[in-house]
């Protein structure tokens, strides 16, 4: 077919609306509102990894769905988590993105929590006494915690299913890798991107642009393979990749060794290649040695932050930590082969999302379940699907 | 004679511009057989120093000669910097310790700071001149967008 007129292009793809989505979602700041009310303030999200909050008092601040968060544990050591805001006039009280901490003190007023979230001194309270405030009244906002694996979950959702009904089976491709570990965080980083949260999601979801990465067509991408790579979706429209045909042969790129299998986390080989993502924003994935957990923030319909967390076995040599570091740092690191590609991919889609350039995107490869399917994209815009109560495909909207 | 600072500025402007200017060739060979280039960076998330970039000759010999199949960010960057102390650790060998600022110009000819920090750079003088023994990055800003497939 020769190239298009404007009716021709501006037509939905002759395909199922499964198929492909239309390029208002990922711009309309109403959609962007919807998705933070139906989607990002219903779902458990990942928070951080439990051996950031080892000892009590230990705490962990975030911020997503427009809500500052402190995670901390508390001196009989259950993990909570709080509305990181002053009860009194709103003010951010822990400042810090993490540290130790014996309770929590306003700056402002000094109003004072303590770590299960009450209230336990209020300066000159007498003045409060004809309003018949005190401060029984004024504990900080709880947020529902929960943890799987040495994952620590929040949802801002007071009436949330449980965690474990959230997740399901989906973590059972990680399962041994996060128990037998003792595991914790050795590299971290976040990263502010110009693009919808969506298509930062779709370059963890869209395994058919692995030929975008050079160091991939160099270690991993064996089209005779394809066969053996199961793609499983699970309820709830969380995913993982797997099987044989993942592995990784990491001398394919140039300066690169290969990884010995007695260096590899207990769990896995050191050429196996394996990813879970948990709907909507929380994915975990290994690579023999080295093992990433991330998670991102939408922060407006352009803007997304992403946070990844390196993660090694807390009885590491310090020649295990530079061995991993390397590792991570070849494919993941700020100034790695094969993350600021996926970055810059997630850009490029926005400069033509966003203005409206580009109006429908195609999610229609086929392949059973197998190789380069389009089905984990197709599963989770059905499930964002489900919960905006639209189809991504602009299908069913009235023009 | 111990190395002016003159000659040491010299260098790590040329290491600067060679980089700027992603002439790999011309900025190994400005740096001596022994160099490593490390980028570092502390996270108060997780209270650790952290390594974000780690080669030695070799190693960014071989990252240079695959640059060009990279899909990367695109412009330019410009690494101004700012030397200040230097020590004079033997009589061929001074670090220097220099601040800098790494800006980053798009195709449309925007600038934008992409990054700033500290150059802990080693100068070795050799009977061919002065050389680059080692470079370390000390970032002070953690957020680098896209990140880079060159080092800063
Ligand atoms: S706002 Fe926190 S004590 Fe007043
Ligand atoms: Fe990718």
């Amino acid at each position: 077919m020769p190239s298009r007129n404007s009716i021709d292009w501006n037509a939905p793809p002759k395909l199922p609306a499964t198929h492909y989505t239309r390029g208002d979602i990922y711009r309309d700041e109403a959609i962007f509102e919807d998705e933070q009310e139906r989607i990002f303030k219903k779902v458990w999200r990942l928070a951080c990894h439990e051996s950031e909050v080892a000892s009590p008092g230990d705490f962990r601040t975030l911020e997503y769905a427009g809500t500052p968060l402190v995670v901390v544990r508390g001196q009989d050591g259950v993990i909570r988590t709080f509305v990181n805001v002053c009860s009194h006039r709103g003010a951010r009280i822990v400042h810090q993105p993490a540290g130790n901490m014996r309770h929590m003190v306003c700056f402002f007023h000094l109003w004072t929590y303590d770590l299960t979230g009450s209230c336990t001194s209020i300066p000159r309270p007498e003045a409060y006494e004809k309003q018949n405030l005190n401060k029984d009244k004024l504990g900080l906002r709880e947020v529902r915690t929960g943890r799987k694996c040495g994952l620590v979950f929040v949802n801002l959702d007071d009436a949330c299913e449980s965690l474990d009904d959230y997740i399901g089976d989906a973590l059972e491709a990680f399962e041994n890798v996060l128990t037998e570990n003792d595991l914790e965080v050795f590299t971290y980083q976040h990263a502010t991107i110009d693009a919808n949260w969506k298509e930062w999601q779709e370059t963890n979801l869209d395994l058919y642009h692995e030929y975008m990465h050079v160091a991939l067509r160099k270690t991993q991408i064996d089209p005779k393979a394809m066969n053996q790579r199961e793609l499983k979706v699970y309820p709830k429209g969380h995913i993982r990749g797997g099987g044989s045909g993942y592995s990784a042969n990491y001398d394919g790129y140039s300066g690169w060794a290969k990884r010995e299998d007695s260096k590899a986390l207990r769990g896995l080989t050191a050429s196996d290649f394996r990813f879970t993502h948990i709907f909507p924003c929380s994915s975990m994935n290994a690579r023999g040695t080295i093992m990433r957990i991330s998670t991102f923030t939408p922060l407006n319909a352009h803007q997304t932050r992403i946070e990844w967390r390196g993660m090694s076995p807390r009885s590491d040599s310090e020649d295990d930590w530079a061995m991993r570091t390397e590792h991570y740092n070849q494919y993941w690191g700020p100034f790695g082969r094969n993350v600021p590609e996926d970055l810059m991919a997630a850009e490029l889609c926005e400069w033509n999302f966003g203005p409206a350039a580009a109006r429908y995107q195609i999610i229609a490869r086929e392949e059973g379940m197998r190789g380069q399917d389009d089905g984990f994209l197709r599963a989770f815009y059905q499930r964002w699907g489900e919960l905006m109560g639209r189809s991504a495909s602009g299908e069913g909207d009235t023009p | 004679m111990s190395i002016s600072r003159d000659a040491a500025t010299n260098l790590i402007s040329a290491a600067c511009q060679y980089l700027d200017d992603e002439d790999w060739d011309a900025f190994l060979n400005i740096c001596d057989p022994a160099f490593r280039y490390r980028i570092t960076v502390r996270s108060p998330e997780i209270k650790r120093e952290m390594i974000w970039f780690n080669q030695d000759y070799a190693g960014l010999r071989d990252m240079f000669s695959v640059i060009p199949e990279h899909l990367r960010r695109l412009g330019t960057l410009l690494r101004h910097v700012s030397i200040g102390h230097i020590e004079h650790q033997a009589p061929d060998m001074a670090q220097v310790t220099s601040t800098f600022q790494c800006i980053h110009t798009d195709l449309e000819g925007r600038s934008n700071l992409l990054a700033v920090g500290r150059y802990l750079d080693d100068v070795r003088a050799t009977s061919g001149g002065l050389r680059l023994a080692a470079r370390n990055t000390v970032l002070a800003t953690r957020d680098l967008g896209v990140g880079s497939h060159v080092p800063i």
